[in-house]
């Protein structure tokens, strides 16, 4: 079957199988940016979000979500554009392997679309999906708090 | 504040920004036209004699290319430890074995031209299995009679096959017996830590290709590219240089990718088919066919005199090494040599262990590489013997650690896998450690008896540690550095940054002794065709070794700036010459030159030349870095849950070449360290299936499961190491089993001597304790 | 990796008529899906037909006759993070949900999904019980509203073979009543290995209208009646919860497994049950 979505802005149609995973039609078409296979929404790391919710895309159906807006972290800021959180990871650590980051950048940035002021346990409970063995998360969530002062300071 | 323009300074990770972006970087984020897809059919026995395979009716299967099994592949013995030549562990395994030794041991693997049929074929491959006893246990796998897992014809590196011990270690300074008579108090202890997995949030992955020559190309998430490309060479009896290893980004090792288990598989597929091939694990794979910590048993004697001076310290390891022997010897050595020489005033100490086979799943090298397993002992014990000698926990260390200028026979003893090398301590700080730690802490306010009565109470626990920094003379990694025409430099090394930051540690590094910006440097790391030899991501070597190749490199190249500069300047004493900013600057004539210029020059103009140098590191040292550690935790006494509160690792890794980064390696080992302390555990069924091989019930730490961390960095000067640095990678994840034991004891006075600390295990101590 | 190799249709109803309609018709492979969640995890590649409720609506949360109406496909986030649930209970409700597994789950996982699953480790069917939460169906024709505890005594599954949860409704309980919950799980993001709900009427201290469910037992949630029993018109004390943790931990019906034991399940579940009523108290 097609499917229609618009992801970071582009529409986009693909054929899928009615039975297939968001994650695997996504990275089959070059979305590579979207990693993980727990298979089970666990890790996070394949996070994206879809009409602007974080979800895991190996525990969502591509059919399910046909016609959706996706974004992925490119879609949130590319290398030559990043985004203040992405800036922030670079600056405070918080990237270490990479792997996680952008499912834990997309839970973030979800976060702050909802909640510009969020609490230290708003901040843990935002990214608690999204699995990081190199970090420990504490400089993940040192770089949330130092985008949203740069985010504040910013208006 | 060292007077160091770019040592010392938080520079953004240099691929951070592109990782944090989302771009292609990592193994399996390329695809090739093509490409075959490969799974693997798994033993669903613990021990069994593949009697026949029958492939037949899964080759039938349209678009299926190829199934491998031990009929059709190369029988070559050998380890799957990415080490050093010769491997200290043993030839006992191969691509394919005619025996499988643990449920999850490989039986056969499917190429086909999606995975979906590649998955359909392997239900289609007939397995006669003759089942034999299994034995899961270490001590009962040493007994006589029991059954023997590896009896094939040609194993080498095996100290008792018969026995199914894969090592045997005895090291003995002084008297030990003697030793403990002449103790005024003897403590003696025992500990067992849990089998548990590394979990990198990337699985393994690995893509293989024939180039337009025809050469071989294996991309693969490996923290080891040299030792693959010669692992791989050996496994298919083809020559190393066919080969190429590109390492890409890598989504996190801590040593479970240390490991040559899919590169050879994937590598055959393509050189049979002459078509690309693609192998990645699943999460499950990852779980029950990689590699895990060795699951150890270590018993731990110390005997002190009144005053506290430790007399002697005796410790014994069963280690349980699964169904292969990857590891085996120096992991198990490592539990003692990392540990006993950090208590060098005992002159009579013994260190024996033992390294069993059983039919279990494969135990390889892991963050911390037996160390842990080693001071989750030794660390409680000491704070046992400081509780009989009426002494507190810090005063016991900080009379008994080793200092500056001294050193310890283990050192020489035990080395990896041969002798070790004698070494003095050349930077240490630990009495400021202990000192800033407990500060931060607050020890002394808090160390007073929690009140009984709250259901909930609080304990604070310590424990000391020290690792090392790269294998002396055996650890190698070379640099090669070239100036280009705007007086950047490339950086070709073999270093295998797996998440770490070591390519930006190395470009700090060629920036400060080149004096041009980390943005000038770049880094291109770990392909075997391009890029000099480096022994590869482990033992905690890439600042110490691959930094230090990339600091002799740096040194040759600035020599040839500085020869050139001579001639431009018209002055001779390249003393006088300082390198800034990208200029080279005579001190004495206030003369400039701009790098770019000298480059100009040299590749067109005059004295033509690619100013370059290529030059290795091994050391015959492995300068140990030092941690305190410190936890509060609250533990309810009517539930027994023990939740982390507050936890200070004060570290001295040398000189931070990057503060942030360092401390990044720090809480990241903490974290992983609190996850193997409280829940993270494989769980076996009666048959030894893991039943646990997934995130919902294997249980690693997220973000709402720690507690408040403070890093201190106490800056020492290492004088081997490139300035001043040494190791930070693995010494912390020793911390958190020690320290949390010791803040159980305190809090109340009960220990658990099975990991992890669950609540069932501690109801279960109190209500022993009270009866 | 496609595991639901076998769907060939998805159907996109409009009304929960025509989903209930297509549900019956396409027989026994078929599957309605509310999150996905369940679907995905483990999946079922028997499983041919889907029937997404994506355009039904149902993710709402509002206010009918005194009582809040949830839309079968609100997530957990969304029903955490509405407004109905700030002062509800004493934000107790708002509490639990925030803390049940993790952000990318509590945005997947529905209210819906959760009660026609009844996984056994599911924090949302315990505290629906726990709530004496009433079901609306739709059986294509007509809307069939049913006490949840009912709803599981009957035979649920066969009943979603031909009707699609529409709603879940939850009564408006004013101030003199009292909702407690605890799970027990590995670490912050687990799926509990036990949790334990009361809701209570506390009139002057004496307690009325009780309703308490132990899940994760490791069997499905239940109402655990005798305990309910023991609680009825006794008046809250510190005494009264030292011996109701007890009664709990004696006559609580769990098992063990690899998760955690016999015992330890017993223990918590006398534990939480203290705890709760300690907590009655304070409020």
């Amino acid at each position: 079957m097609k499917v229609h979505y618009k992801i970071n802005g582009e529409e986009k149609e693909f054929d899928i199988q009615p039975g297939e995973l968001l994650l695997d039609v996504l990275r089959r078409n070059n979305y590579t940016e979207i990693k993980g296979n727990c298979y089970l929404g666990t890790c996070g790391a394949c996070a994206v979000l879809i009409n602007e919710v974080a979800k895991a895309t190996c525990t969502t159906l591509a059919a399910q979500v046909n016609n959706a807006e996706i974004i992925t972290i490119k879609g949130i800021g590319t290398i030559s554009e990043p985004h203040l959180l992405q800036k922030a990871f670079v600056e405070k650590g918080a990237v270490q392997c990479g792997f996680c980051t952008p499912g834990t950048i997309i839970s973030a940035y979800a976060l702050l679309k909802n909640n510009p002021d969020p609490t230290e346990e708003d901040i843990k409970r935002s990214i608690d999906g999204n699995l990081c063995r190199c970090t420990g998360y504490v400089q993940q969530i040192e770089a949330i708090k130092f985008a949203i002062k740069l985010l504040k300071g910013g208006k | 504040m060292n007077g160091f323009e770019y040592i010392g300074k938080n520079i953004g990770k240099i691929d951070a920004m592109a990782l944090a972006t989302g771009q292609p970087l990592f193994t399996d984020d390329i695809s090739f036209p093509n490409t075959l897809h490969i799974k693997i059919l798994y033993s669903p026995h613990a021990h069994a004699i593949i009697e026949d395979i029958d492939t037949s009716e899964a080759e039938k299967i349209p678009r299926v290319k190829l199934i491998l099994t031990y009929k059709n592949t190369p029988q070559v013995l050998h380890t799957t430890a990415g080490q050093g030549w010769p491997e200290p562990s043993p030839y006992d395994t191969c691509m394919f074995n005619k025996k499988v030794r643990y449920v999850g041991d490989r039986v056969a693997a499917v190429a086909a031209e999606t995975e979906e049929i590649a998955y359909e074929a392997l239900k289609h491959i007939k397995v006669n299995y003759k089942k034999l006893p299994a034995v899961f246990d270490p001590e009962e796998a040493m007994k006589e009679g029991a059954p023997v897992i590896h009896d094939e014809e040609g194993i080498s590196g095996v100290y008792n096959p018969k026995r199914n011990i894969v090592s045997h270690i005895e090291v003995k300074a002084g008297d030990i017996e003697k030793g403990f008579e002449e103790s005024d108090v003897v403590v003696e202890d025992t500990f067992e830590m849990q089998y548990a997995q590394h979990c990198p949030i990337e699985p393994h992955a690995t893509i293989t290709y024939l180039d337009e020559y025809g050469r071989l190309v294996i991309r693969t998430s490996t923290q080891v590219p040299f030792h693959v490309r010669r692992i791989v060479a050996q496994v298919l009896e083809i020559p190393v240089q066919n080969i190429r290893v590109i390492k890409p980004r890598i989504g996190g090792g801590f040593g479970v990718k240390q490991e040559i288990i899919l590169e050879e598989i994937s590598a055959f597929v393509t050189l049979k088919t002459h078509r690309p091939a693609r192998l990645v694990y699943t999460r499950e794979e990852e779980f029950v066919s990689s590699r895990t910590r060795h699951p150890m048993k270590v018993t731990v004697k110390i005997g002190a005199k009144k005053n506290g001076i430790f007399n002697a310290i005796k410790m014994y390891a069963l280690s349980n090494n699964g169904a292969y022997g990857t590891h085996g010897l120096t992991v198990t050595s490592n539990t003692g040599s990392k540990t006993l020489p950090l208590y060098n005033k005992a002159p009579n100490i013994e260190f024996i262990a033992d390294v069993a086979y059983t039919n279990l799943p494969v135990a390889g090298a892991y963050r911390g590489y037996g160390a842990t397993q080693g001071y989750a002992a030794l660390e409680q014990v000491v704070d046992e013997i400081a509780e009989k000698l009426g002494m507190g926990p810090a005063e016991i260390r900080k009379i008994n650690h080793i200092k500056v200028g001294e050193t310890s026979p283990i050192f020489k003893a035990l080395g990896e896998g041969r002798e070790g090398v004698t070494q003095y301590i050349q930077s240490e700080a630990t009495d400021k450690l202990l000192e800033l730690g407990t500060k931060e802490i607050g020890w002394y306010e808090k160390i007073r008896k929690p009140a009984k009565e709250a259901t909930k109470v609080r304990g604070i626990g310590m424990a000391l540690l020290m690792q090392g920094s790269g294998i002396p003379l055996i650890d190698m990694g070379a640099a090669t550095i070239k100036l280009n025409e705007d007086g950047s430099f490339n950086v070709l090394y073999g270093g295998t940054d797996i998440g770490t930051g070591l390519d930006t540690v190395v470009a700090q590094i060629v920036s400060e002794t080149l004096g041009v910006k980390p943005e000038q440097i770049i880094v291109y790391a770990a392909d075997t065709d391009v890029t000099p030899f480096d022994k590869g991501a482990y033992a905690s070597s890439g600042t110490f070794i691959s930094g230090g190749a990339v600091y002799n490199a740096a040194l040759k190249v600035r020599e040839q700036i500085l020869e050139v500069t001579k001639e431009i300047f018209g002055e001779f004493n390249t003393k006088d010459f300082i390198l800034k900013d990208g200029f080279v600057i005579s001190e004495k004539s206030g003369k400039k030159v701009s790098l770019s210029e000298i480059a100009y020059q040299t590749l067109y103009l005059k004295k033509q030349q690619q100013i370059m140098a290529t030059s290795s590191f091994v050391s015959d040292s492995s300068p140990p870095p030092f941690a305190a550690h410190f936890i509060e935790i609250e533990v309810d006494k009517e539930t027994g849950i023990i939740t982390p509160i507050k936890y200070v690792a004060a570290v001295d890794c040398g000189v931070a070449i990057n503060p942030e980064l360092a401390k990044g390696q720090i809480i990241g080992s903490i974290v992983n360290g609190i996850g193997y302390a409280l829940t993270e555990e494989y769980k076996f069924s009666q048959t030894g299936k893991l039943i646990n091989s997934n995130f919902m019930e294997y249980r690693i730490p997220s973000s709402r499961d720690i507690p408040d961390i403070k890093t201190i960095l106490v800056e020492t000067y290492e004088p081997k190491g490139p300035y001043g640095a040494k190791s930070v990678a693995e010494i912390n994840i020793n911390g958190p089993i020690p320290a949390i034991g010791n803040a159980l004891y305190n809090a109340l006075g009960i220990r658990i001597h099975k990991l992890p600390y669950t609540p069932e295990k501690v109801l279960e101590a109190l209500k022993n304790k009270g009866a | 990796m496609l595991k639901l190799k076998e769907v060939g249709q998805c159907f996109y109803p409009n009304t929960i008529e025509e989903a209930a309609k297509l549900l019956k018709e396409s027989g026994e492979d078929t599957r309605i899906v509310g999150g996905g969640l369940h679907l995905t995890a483990f999946p079922n590649p028997a499983i041919k037909t889907l029937i997404f409720l994506n355009n039904l609506k149902l993710n709402y949360i509002k206010e009918i006759d005194g009582k809040i109406s949830i839309g079968a496909t609100t997530t957990i986030s969304e029903l955490a993070n509405s407004a109905e649930m700030n002062g509800y209970l004493k934000g107790n409700v708002k509490k639990l949900l925030q803390s049940i597994a993790s952000e990318l789950l509590r945005n997947q996982i529905t209210m819906g999904g959760s009660v026609a699953q009844r996984e056994p480790y599911s924090d949302i069917v315990t505290m629906l019980l726990t709530l004496r939460a009433d079901i609306v169906i739709h059986d294509g024709e007509k809307e069939i509203k049913t006490p949840i505890s009912d709803f599981y005594k009957s035979n649920f599954r066969a009943t979603l073979k031909k009707s699609v949860i529409k709603e879940v409704l939850l009564e408006k309980f004013d101030s003199t009543y009292k909702f407690g919950m605890k799970r027990f799980t590995r670490n912050a993001t687990d799926i509990p290995l036990l949790n334990f709900g009361i809701l209570a009427q506390v009139n002057e201290d004496t307690i009325k209208n009780v309703s308490i469910v132990v899940g994760a037992r490791p069997g499905p949630a239940e109402r655990f009646a005798q305990a309910e029993e023991f609680l009825k018109n006794k008046t809250l004390s510190k005494e009264l919860a030292e011996e109701f943790g007890k009664f709990v931990e004696e006559n609580v019906d769990v098992a063990g497994d690899i998760r955690v034991g016999k015992e330890y399940r017993a223990h918590i579940a006398g534990i939480f049950a203290k705890r709760i009523l300690n907590e009655f108290m304070e409020e």
